[in-house]
């Protein structure tokens, strides 16, 4: 277990700029803008800022205590919208952690040093899994966080600002809390849904010669092209859309949170017009149905193989 | 005395090419093995194969171990240079002698820092900011600090100056090396190591063609400077190999009793260098 920590920091310290500095700088990019934006509204640079359909500055004493309500609700939104950027940093940074994770070491011949060490080619790897589907995700989530708060803050601050105080409504909702709880439920349908792509990219990073990104795309996207070719050089029936999005779209696109959330959903974040306050809780509630269905185990199933088999290449490859 | 490293039969192929054609070897504890050949002999693979870094046919016990299928036990034992500047580029040296502390049971944190302390490296500088003889130090400083069975070196101051070099090799010998570490070590800087060797082995073209201890080397192999006139009479005694100098013969012979040589001209016991060359006579043709 002390091994295992060690070998987590050992990918913290390599991957220091994917998995900290990239949140980091998003979630200070999204300050400086709301600072901007807020001091624009505050300050009357502009005709007046909306969050969320409801406007700050010009509505000073007319908003009544029900509206003061809704405006906390709605700040909620602000969180889950602003997940977004965070969420999309961290499937591209996990893609390619995981695309180069068992083949840089060999191309920089680093590998004889890990090997030189007491370390299992199964601790090794498996490191790697808990970085992409654990650590690096919670890293995000507490980031992104620490953002909406701030940002809460903030915007809480201008329409005081403004004349709107909303203090006590935004403090006293319970859903303000629950937040970050409901967010941090998705962490485990997150590593599982992930799993397959993760097992994927690791196994072809443990394989490949050269280029294990081109392998690792290349591959799935190949095979489905050519049974589209197949199926209509031949006249055979597929069903193509369901090989792109359960096959290759599994293997390759599954790191992206939220990506169970397919085409069925009507709540996803930053869309929620409608003023439900219940988004993030549907939300919740849908990803964790996922595990009644059989797509996440079987993906569950073969990104556990492929892991497998990334452990066991790792040991056999021997480096030229 | 008990074998660390016995090979039966050892080889290796790479498709057709056969790398470590059926070796088969011995080393004790407490020995200084030398394994030397000329490049693309095997020496990288047979290394490889004793680490468990690659798969071969034969049998091969390590510490007791088969490299194949107890890789994770033999490591705790086992520690090895494979080459140079094979630490990873982001590493920084504090980063490096806390992970090592952390994953291996016999590391002391106290020695490598010492060692680290009369070298110019300095906790926060990264390996890639580090000249190829400072990544060394370091990596000779956290192995130093390993008290491992056996150690083995594949080619580790390839590339250095020779202050690197010397300094490598004196560290070695002087603050690592005792009665119950065996090493291994490669290298095409044979005169450097010659000294500091207790065994030596030559491969060639994947087979083992010498292996003996240095006093054995010492005894079998003589160099005679030849008088012009008794040449004809040295050359009756097969030497294995023959050069000019000053208009003399220089003959190196193997296994010829020094008495039966001391009449034919100067007699001295030749570098491994020349025997080296010797042995190797038509590895390239």
């Amino acid at each position: 277990m002390k091994t295992f920590t060690w070998l987590m920091k050992r990918e913290f310290w390599e991957h220091k700029g994917a998995f900290f500095w990239t949140p980091v700088a998003i979630g200070s990019i999204m300050l400086l803008l709301t600072t901007v934006t807020l001091l624009a509204a505050v300050f009357g640079l502009s005709g007046g800022v909306q969050i969320n359909g409801v406007e700050v500055g010009s509505l000073a004493e007319v908003v009544s205590a029900s509206q003061k309500a809704e405006f906390a609700t709605r700040l909620l939104f602000i969180y889950t919208g602003l997940l977004i950027p965070f969420a999309i940093a961290l499937g591209f940074c996990a893609f390619f952690f995981c695309s180069g994770a068992l083949y840089d070491e060999r191309k920089d011949r680093s590998v004889l040093f890990w090997k030189s060490l007491p370390l299992s080619d199964s601790a090794t790897v498996l490191s790697k899994v808990a970085m992409a589907i654990g650590v690096a995700p919670a890293i995000a989530l507490a980031v992104a966080t620490i953002t909406a708060i701030l940002t809460g803050l903030l915007t809480t601050l201008a329409a005081a600002i403004a004349g709107v105080n909303i203090f006590a409504e935004v403090l006293g909702n319970p859903a303000t809390y629950l937040a970050p709880l409901q967010i941090a439920a998705l962490l485990p349908i997150y590593a599982l849904w992930a799993l397959p792509t993760i097992g994927w990219l690791l196994m072809v990073s443990a394989w490949a010669r050269n280029k294990p990104f081109l392998w690792a795309v290349g591959v799935p996207v190949m095979v489905g092209v050519l049974a589209g070719w197949a199926s209509s050089a031949f006249r055979f029936e597929l069903n193509l859309a369901w090989v792109w999005k359960n096959i290759i779209g599994r293997l390759l696109l599954s790191v992206l949170p939220g990506s169970w959330l397919g085409s069925r959903t009507h709540v996803l974040p930053g869309e929620a017009g409608n003023g439900s306050m219940d988004t993030l809780g549907a939300m919740v509630s849908q990803s964790w149905q996922q595990l009644a269905g059989a797509n996440i185990w079987i993906g569950t199933a073969l990104g556990a193989a492929m892991i497998y088999a990334a452990i066991r290449l790792r040991g056999w490859r021997d480096e030229g | 005395m008990s074998a660390i490293i016995s090979a039966t039969h050892l080889t290796k192929r790479y498709g057709k090419q056969l790398a470590v054609d059926n070796a088969s070897f011995e080393i004790s504890a407490g020995r200084i093995v030398g394994l030397i050949g000329p490049n693309g002999s095997g020496k990288t693979t047979a290394l490889k194969a004793i680490l468990g870094l690659t798969p071969f046919e034969g049998d091969l016990k390590v510490l007791g171990f088969d490299p194949r299928t107890h890789r994770d036990e033999l490591m705790q034992q086992v520690c090895f240079i494979a080459d140079v500047a094979i630490l990873p580029r982001w590493l920084r040296v504090a980063e490096a002698v806390d992970f090592v502390a952390g994953v291996h049971p016999k590391f002391d944190r106290a020695k490598a820092l010492r060692y680290l302390a009369n070298t110019k490296l300095k906790p926060s500088m990264k390996v890639k900011e580090m000249s190829k003889g400072m990544v060394v130090q370091l990596h000779l400083a956290l192995v130093m600090a390993i008290d491992a069975k056996l150690l083995v070196l594949d080619e580790p101051t390839l590339g250095l100056d020779i202050l690197y070099r010397k300094q490598f090799y004196q560290h070695l010998l002087e603050d690592y090396f005792d009665q119950n570490k065996t090493i291994v070590v490669t290298t095409h800087q044979v005169e450097e190591i010659e000294h500091i060797l207790t065994d030596l082995m030559f491969i060639r073209e994947g087979k083992i063609v010498l292996a003996a201890t240095m006093d054995e080397v010492g005894v079998r192999f003589v160099e005679v400077m030849v008088a012009t006139e008794n040449a004809d009479i040295a050359r009756a005694l097969k030497p294995i190999d023959e050069r000019q100098v000053f208009g003399k013969s220089v003959m190196l012979f193997d296994g010829v009793p020094r008495e039966n040589l001391d009449a034919l001209g100067e007699t001295r016991t030749p570098g491994i260098a020349d025997i080296f060359v010797a042995t190797m006579k038509g590895t390239y043709a």
